[in-house]
């Protein structure tokens, strides 16, 4: 009897330390004090640097553009008087699987025929992860941060992922098109971010690299620069599409420039030079 | 008090402290985060008080004209063909999950499941002008709120054209006001009474009521136009195409 108790008395323990972390959340807290401050207030939002995943401080990197083919995005051409281009993948990066070369030379290939490359933000899909932090320029991502859960909203979309705190994957996940993410918070200034079952409709960047379902991607989002900035720091595994584990960066401005407005991507949705493109997503019979 | 007695007591009072309270930051403020899901579904608008719309001449001319576009397909339903927001009060009458999130601070969102829809809503602050919102007009409109008591009352104006009031076509102008005054009717239900103030379509205000019911296990989905979603057949008047 006496040791059934102190069986049961452990778990509540447990129980209870879980749900004073929880209820020192509810305080804007956690166990090393306050929580990062991602979401201070309604205005701030996080704008990303680039559209491209930045190299990591050391290691194998992201997927990049062919020097033959400089990448050379509106802006950068508008500075240097000069057209822009589309992104054609440097498939020399040792990170790529023999098939997943294959398949990006295919892509490759249509660009340099001139159709245009599919990138999820024009054709409103879904970025997935780590798609989702190079999914636009124009929106920052503002985050929610709730006692159980950080939901991370791009408003250009709207695109959403949903981050849920101090639980662990679910023993079967249904390969979906933002996958299951699970974080936890790292002293003060860190979000740490596991996300699994990601569908591969989704690729990793928009160089169009591909992934299996067996894609592992951790993120780890610190506020740096005395909170001006917000980095990611990303890292990869998925053997059946990438030769080794790898790494890449994405940065944030913090920004004032909320509340988060309504921009549906839908909308106004047409093809004004008959370019070859992905049709939007659409319905052709009502779900209900 | 044995160690043991202290270590299951403790447990029990934390859990019970936490249990009692889910939202994220506001301390002082009313407590209606949750996920939510109503149990049933109509297409056609349902009126406090019973009876039918009470439309305008021009509300009346309009509602068929969409009614007969929706029928004949010269008008598209885009907020079921190309997933654009419901536009209120249609986005109300969801048969999907949604989530009510109090953060960040001066803040609460509103997310809905179907067409992943956000609604920002502004805490204590006054709703724009009509001149200031007309340049911007958006599919579930502009909203503020504020707590009366264990209230959120909810205003929300600036709206766009391109939606419905329900899914048999009843319209709404771009001047359609809301007030929309949700709370919690017992511990698992919520009630969202909205009241339609758009007098070029309706001779007098008029008010809705929806309930749902708290369901925290549901985690929210992914949603892409045309793709196969969650099943919601168990939801009363959900009618597969």
């Amino acid at each position: 009897m006496l040791s059934s108790l102190r069986a049961w008395g452990r778990p509540a323990l447990l129980a209870g330390a879980f749900l004073l972390l929880a209820w020192a959340r509810e305080a804007g807290a956690g166990p090393n004090g306050p929580l990062p401050e991602l979401s201070p207030d309604s205005a701030t939002g996080w704008l990303p640097v680039g559209d491209d995943l930045l190299p990591p401080p050391s290691g194998p990197g992201p997927v990049t553009f062919d020097k033959r083919y400089p990448y050379i995005d509106n802006g950068a051409a508008r500075r240097a008087r000069t057209q822009p281009t589309f992104r054609v993948a440097d498939l020399t990066n040792p990170i790529l699987q023999p098939w997943a070369i294959e398949e990006m030379r295919k892509a490759n290939e249509e660009v340099l025929a001139g159709k245009v490359p599919f990138r999820p933000r024009e054709s409103c899909y879904p970025g997935g992860v780590p798609g989702f932090v190079v999914y636009n320029l124009i929106y920052p991502n503002f985050f929610l941060q709730g006692a159980r859960e950080v939901t991370i909203i791009n408003p250009g979309g709207p695109e959403l992922r949903r981050v849920y705190l101090d639980v662990p994957h679910s023993a079967k996940v249904t390969p979906s098109w933002y996958g299951e993410s699970v974080g936890r918070y790292e002293g003060t200034d860190t979000l740490v971010v596991d996300t699994i079952g990601l569908s591969t409709k989704t690729y990793v960047d928009n160089y169009r690299t591909p992934h299996t379902e067996a894609l592992h991607v951790v993120e780890r989002f610190k506020l740096v620069d005395g909170g001006k900035m917000l980095e990611d720091l990303i890292t990869l595994e998925d053997p059946g599409a990438f030769t080794m584990p790898w790494s890449a960066m994405q940065r944030f401005r913090r920004v004032r420039q909320g509340p988060m407005p309504e921009s549906i991507c839908a909308e106004n949705n047409v093809n004004p030079f008959n370019f070859y493109m992905v049709p939007i997503p659409q319905s052709d019979r009502a779900d209900f | 008090m044995s160690n043991l007695r202290k270590s299951l007591c403790a447990g029990s009072a934390l859990a019970a402290l936490v249990l009692v309270s889910g939202s994220a930051y506001s301390a002082d403020a009313p407590d209606i985060s949750g996920t939510y899901w109503s149990t049933d579904y109509h297409a056609k608008i349902q009126i406090v008080g019973g009876g039918d719309l009470p439309l305008t001449a021009a509300g009346k001319a309009a509602y068929e004209k969409n009614m007969a576009g929706l029928k004949d397909g010269s008008l598209s339903d885009d907020a079921r063909k190309y997933c654009v927001p419901d536009g209120l009060p249609r986005v109300l009458a969801t048969p999907y999950p949604f989530e009510i999130i109090q953060a960040p601070p001066g803040q609460i969102t509103i997310i809905y499941e179907l067409n992943h829809q956000v609604r920002a809503v502004a805490m204590d602050k006054p709703l724009p002008s009509d001149k200031e919102l007309i340049p911007y007009p958006y599919y579930n409109g502009h909203s503020v709120g504020k707590f009366d008591g264990d209230t959120l009352v909810i205003e929300s104006a600036g709206f766009n054209e391109k939606t419905f009031v329900d899914a048999t076509g009843a319209p709404h102008t771009d001047e359609m006001h809301t007030v929309e005054r949700i709370r919690r009717i017992s511990p698992t239900e919520l009630e969202d009474v909205v009241t339609i103030h758009d007098p070029e379509y309706y001779s007098r205000d008029w008010q809705a009521r929806f309930t749902y019911k708290l369901r925290n296990e549901v985690r929210l989905e992914d949603y892409v136009c045309g793709e196969p979603h969650r099943d919601i057949s168990m939801v009363s008047g959900v009618r597969r195409p």
